[in-house]
Order: structure tokens, then C-alpha cells, then sequence
């Protein structure tokens, strides 16, 4: 039993907007799946319907291959958009509540409050914490039944990079105990460094789906510079692995063929007697991906 | 459903309007026989011209008469824990803890059992606060007291316990409609105007109709009983076509919640 989560043509409709077409998707046990989107492309809603606060308009979906109910719920931790407390209880009163809802014993929760730093605050209401407390009390709750699956939406809204750092080496830590987490987020470079899959979404839409190793793999882009272009560009095109030179001004960007590497091409330049003044490997990164698949889907 | 019951005052055991306006309600059940009957000894002690009628001897306080006397003047202080209600449930709405609660491992039936415990609990609690008040006013100040007589009419108590439970229930389903706590107060208490003002343009054959509208049939559980005093025939018993009607407005109530909160997105 490896899928976690089923989804099957699920639609959601408000009015004549329709915020989640016919999406179907599959989620593995152990993978961390961010989802993608820009701004109303129906991240939320298909979160809130995957936890029953939203009703589908149509379609399926299960989790561990069992149709969605209370009791699968339990075994879930989640937050969806915003930290959601009772203001006037301080932060242990408030987990109290979830693991009664829960059925987990209360002795998780000092575990909890330690692991998201907020131990010594615990007795503090929660309307006096800042954004990032309330987040980071979020992901404490959410922790607390010490979940199967977490499904985080925008869990590092409002963090300060510290906090965003620290919250992202939690999901990474999560994630190493065998974890299922699913990830809304529109930080294009978190997604890649916690994510192991990803799809995006647009308008309600799944554009693309995949693994994000088969997006920032693959050919390597270096910049190279050297204090004579002519001569430099004679023997890029001389170098064997290269597919595409590209020239910026004095900066030339080139492709690598698979396998090459840019110690492979700065060898190549020494053996060549130039010296290269700026060598510099580009990330192929998820943003580029995002975009080009965002762009693709307007062009059709 | 203890469970339940506990989750929903683990989130009240803090909330300082939550013990106010329990606090007033507890004192103004327990004050009002008190000043009622100072009020009588005060009257006496002026001298009152009631044809040297002793006013302490009107038995408005007096076994039996005193269980339909008082059940139907606490049905004034209702409200205060109607607004208990009301606060309980729009702040699930304000805060979006209700959304929390599901995503959590509620269930809505869970949520509406949660919320119906408590109702149950406040009725149970302020129906037995208002049985030992009635008691110790009534043997205190019963004159000619038989113990055969005390507990006649004190089935009063289980019917203000109805009234009390069926009024806090609609308190809810309004809440889950109108979502916002001033409003909803608001709404309540115009309830019974509209529901007169809708039964004036009621034809007269078809007048009995209007026996049913909800206030209405809360309120007929309870009759007036103070104009005895003045020797008019009063309904001095709980009659049990009204407490099926409540029973059948609880249940109406009951769905309409869970309907509308089964078919909302939170
Ligand atoms: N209660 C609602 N009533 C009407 N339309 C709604 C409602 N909730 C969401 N929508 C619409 O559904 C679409 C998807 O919204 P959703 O909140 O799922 O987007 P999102 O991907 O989470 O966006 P963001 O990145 O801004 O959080 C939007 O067009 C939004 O306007
Ligand atoms: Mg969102």
C-alpha cells in the first residue's frame, strides 16, 4: 500500500468560477509533494477539500486507499492558510484541545512546543504571539499526533529568514522519518530544496506533474569570462562537450552535453593556457520550470 | 460524548464572558424569591391598604403555587445563557476554530454534539439550581406545610428545563445562520415580535396555526400563572401536547444544524 493519496477528476465550483478542474492526481507514501500556483489557482481549496471543509462540487478522492472520513483525519496533521487558535488560551490549552479531538495522549505536546521553539512561550495566550510564533504553534499542532501525512499550506508565511531556514530543516527532518508531506507554497526555491515532487496548478488546473531531480538535473548552464573574448570564444567552440554558447556582452553561457561538467571545461581552457576570470555554474532551477510551464499553458 | 462535552468546556473554562454571564444568571435565580419576598414584607410594614389583608399571605411563594410562580418568571432570564450560546458558537465562526476542529478529526455531527452537550448541561444546571432554590424558598416561607404538597406542580422544573433546552437549541441554529454574535442576539429577541406580528395577519380560522410558531409553543409550556391572584382561571399543569411540540421543535432544530453546517464550506 504506497499511495497515500488518490485525487480523481475532482472539481470545485463557486458560482461561475471554477477553482479546482477536474484534477486528478496520486501522492506516494514517504515523498514530499509541493504544489505550485500562482495566486487563486486553487491550492487552498483543494487542501480544504482533501480535509472536508470545502464540499466538492464533483469527482473522487481516498486516503490509504480508504474513503475520507474522521478517523483518517486524525492520522493527518494539518494547516491551511492561517494559524487558526482560540485567541484567549495560551499555547498548551490550545494543543490540549486537538489532541483531545485527536485521541493522542498530552504528554506530545511539551514534545511538540519544544521541537518548533515555542517551550518557554507555552503558557503566553496565543493573540500575543507574533506571526511567526503563530506559525510556528501551527506546525506544533499539527505535529501532535505524530502524523502519517502533513499537509502544510504556506507553513513559512511571515517567517523571518531564520525561521524560514529553520522551519524548512524541519520539514527535512520530518521528511527523513518516512513522512508523507504535502507542501503549498508559492517559494519556488523552498519547493526545490525540501520537495522530492511537484505539480502546479493554474486556474484549477493541473499544468504539470513530476519529480523536481528530472527539473534540475540534467545539462548544466556556466558562465565563463576571460580577459580575451576572441580567444576564449575560439576555444569554446573548440571543447567537445559543449551543445549551445550563448554571448552576454563578454560573458559567454554555455551548455554542457550530459556529463560534462564545468570542472571538465575549466581543465579544457588551462590546457588551452586561458584562464578563465569568472566561472559560474547556473542551477537549473524550479522557477525556470515554473515559469516556462506557466507561459506554455498561455500560449495554448 | 463526555468527550465531547469536556472539549467544548475546555474551550469555555477560560472565556471570561462564559462565567460572567453564568454568574449573573445563578444570582438572579437565587435573588429573586429573596427580593420578591422582602418587597411583600415591605408593603406590610408600610401598611398597605389591602382591606387588612395581609400581603405575606398571598401564597405566591407557597407550596404548590410557587413552582408554576417561579419556573415562569426565570423564563425571563433565559436570554443570559441563550447569549452564552450564542457567543460559544460565533467565536468557532470569528476565529474559524469550527474549520479547525473538522480538519482536526471532527466530524460536523461531532461539532453539533459537542455544542448540544453543553446546551444540555446549562438547561440540566440551571433547571436544578432553579428545584433547590424553589424548594428552600418554598419550605422556608409555606406556612401550613404538609411534606405531601411539596413536590406538587414541580414538574414546572422539568418543563423549564425544556423550555430552556429547545430556546438554547434555536439560539444555535441562528447562530449558524447569521454567524455574527450582536446579530444573532438581536434576532432572538425580535423573534417573538415577528412571530406575533406574522400570527396578526393569520385569518381567525386559521389562528390556531399560529400556536405553533416556535416562541409560542416554548411559551406554552409555561402559563401565566400570576393572574390566579386575581381569580381568574389559570392552566395550573404542563400539558402534554405542548411538551410534544417542543420535542418536535428540538429535533426540527437539531437537523436544520446539521443541514446547513453539512452543506456550507467552512
Ligand atoms: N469562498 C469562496 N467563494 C468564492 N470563490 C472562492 C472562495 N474561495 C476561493 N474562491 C476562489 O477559488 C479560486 C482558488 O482559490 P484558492 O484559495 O484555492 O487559491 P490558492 O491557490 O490557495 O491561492 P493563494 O496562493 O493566493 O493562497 C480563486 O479564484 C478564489 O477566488
Ligand atoms: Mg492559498
Amino acid at each position: 500500500m504506497n499511495t497515500v493519496l488518490e485525487i480523481n477528476n475532482l472539481t470545485k465550483k463557486y458560482g461561475r468560477i471554477t477553482a479546482v478542474n477536474n484534477l486528478s492526481l496520486s501522492i506516494e507514501r514517504g515523498s514530499v509533494f509541493g504544489i505550485l500556483g500562482p495566486n487563486g489557482s486553487g491550492k487552498t481549496t483543494t487542501l480544504g477539500i482533501l480535509l472536508d471543509v470545502i464540499n466538492k462540487t464533483s469527482g473522487e478522492f481516498s486516503w490509504f486507499g480508504q474513503p475520507p472520513t474522521k478517523e483518517v483525519r486524525k492520522r493527518i496533521g494539518a494547516i491551511l492558510e492561517t494559524p487558526i487558535f482560540y485567541p484567549y488560551l495560551n499555547a498548551v490549552k490550545n494543543l490540549e484541545i486537538v489532541a483531545e479531538i485527536k485521541g493522542v495522549p498530552k504528554s506530545n505536546i511539551d514534545i511538540s512546543l519544544q521541537k518548533v521553539d515555542l517551550f518557554e512561550r507555552r503558557f503566553d495566550n496565543f493573540k500575543t504571539y507574533s506571526l511567526g510564533m503563530r506559525q510556528r504553534l501551527s506546525i506544533a499542532s499539527a505535529l501532535l499526533c505524530d502524523p502519517e501525512v502533513m499537509i502544510l499550506d504556506e507553513p513559512t508565511n511571515g517567517l523571518d529568514p531564520q525561521g524560514i531556514a529553520e522551519i524548512r530543516g524541519l520539514i527535512q527532518q520530518i521528511a527523513k522519518d518516512g513522512k508523507t508531506i504535502i507542501l503549498a507554497s508559492h517559494l519556488l526555491d523552498e519547493v526545490q530544496k525540501v520537495c522530492s515532487h511537484f505539480c502546479v496548478l493554474k486556474r484549477g488546473k493541473l499544468l504539470h506533474v513530476g519529480t523536481v531531480d528530472e527539473v534540475t538535473k540534467g545539462a548544466e548552464l556556466v558562465e565563463v569570462m576571460a580577459n580575451n573574448p576572441a580567444l576564449l570564444e575560439q576555444a569554446l567552440q573548440q571543447f567537445k562537450g559543449v551543445k549551445n554558447i550563448s554571448k552576454e556582452e563578454d560573458k559567454f553561457i554555455v551548455t554542457l552535453s550530459e556529463g560534462q561538467s564545468a570542472a571538465d571545461l575549466n581543465q579544457f581552457l588551462f590546457d588551452q593556457k586561458l584562464v578563465a576570470t569568472h566561472l559560474l555554474t547556473q542551477r537549473k532551477s524550479l522557477e525556470k520550470q515554473f515559469l516556462e510551464v506557466l507561459a506554455q499553458s498561455d500560449h495554448a | 460524548m463526555l468527550k465531547l462535552l469536556k472539549i467544548d468546556l475546555q474551550k469555555l473554562a477560560n472565556y471570561r464572558a462564559f462565567w460572567v454571564l453564568n454568574i449573573m444568571y445563578g444570582v438572579l435565580i437565587i435573588s429573586i424569591p429573596v427580593v420578591v419576598l422582602e418587597f411583600m414584607k415591605w408593603l406590610k410594614e408600610k401598611g398597605a391598604d389591602f382591606n387588612n389583608f395581609d400581603p405575606m399571605k398571598i401564597p405566591v411563594l407557597h407550596f404548590p403555587d410557587i413552582w408554576q410562580n417561579i419556573t415562569y418568571v426565570y423564563t425571563f432570564l433565559k436570554i443570559f445563557l441563550a447569549i452564552v450560546v450564542i457567543i460559544s458558537i460565533s467565536n468557532e465562526f470569528s476565529y474559524k476554530t469550527i474549520r479547525q476542529n473538522i480538519i482536526d478529526g471532527f466530524s460536523r455531527m461531532d461539532f453539533i454534539k459537542s455544542k448540544m452537550s453543553t446546551i444540555l448541561l446549562l438547561s440540566l444546571g440551571s433547571a436544578l439550581l432553579v428545584f433547590i432554590t424553589g424548594l428552600l424558598t418554598g419550605l422556608i416561607y409555606t406556612p401550613d406545610l404538609e411534606m405531601g404538597n411539596v413536590f406538587d406542580g414541580s414538574e414546572f422544573v422539568l418543563a423549564y428545563f425544556l423550555d430552556l433546552f429547545c430556546y438554547l437549541t434555536l439560539a444555535f441554529l441562528l447562530t449558524v445562520l447569521l454567524k455574527r454574535s450582536a446579530l444573532t442576539v438581536f434576532m432572538l429577541l425580535l423573534f417573538s415580535p415577528i412571530e406575533r406580528t406574522i400570527a396578526a395577519f393569520f385569518p381567525a380560522n386559521l389562528k390556531f396555526i399560529t400556536e405553533y410558531f416556535p416562541i409560542h409553543a416554548i411559551n406554552n409550556l409555561i402559563a401565566f400563572p400570576l393572574s390566579r391572584y386575581w381569580f381568574q382561571e389559570i392552566q395550573d399543569y404542563v400539558s402534554l401536547s405542548a411538551v410534544g411540540v417542543v420535542l418536535i421543535y428540538i429535533v426540527i432544530f437539531v437537523y436544520a444544524i446539521y443541514y446547513k453546517l453539512k452543506s456550507s464550506d467552512l
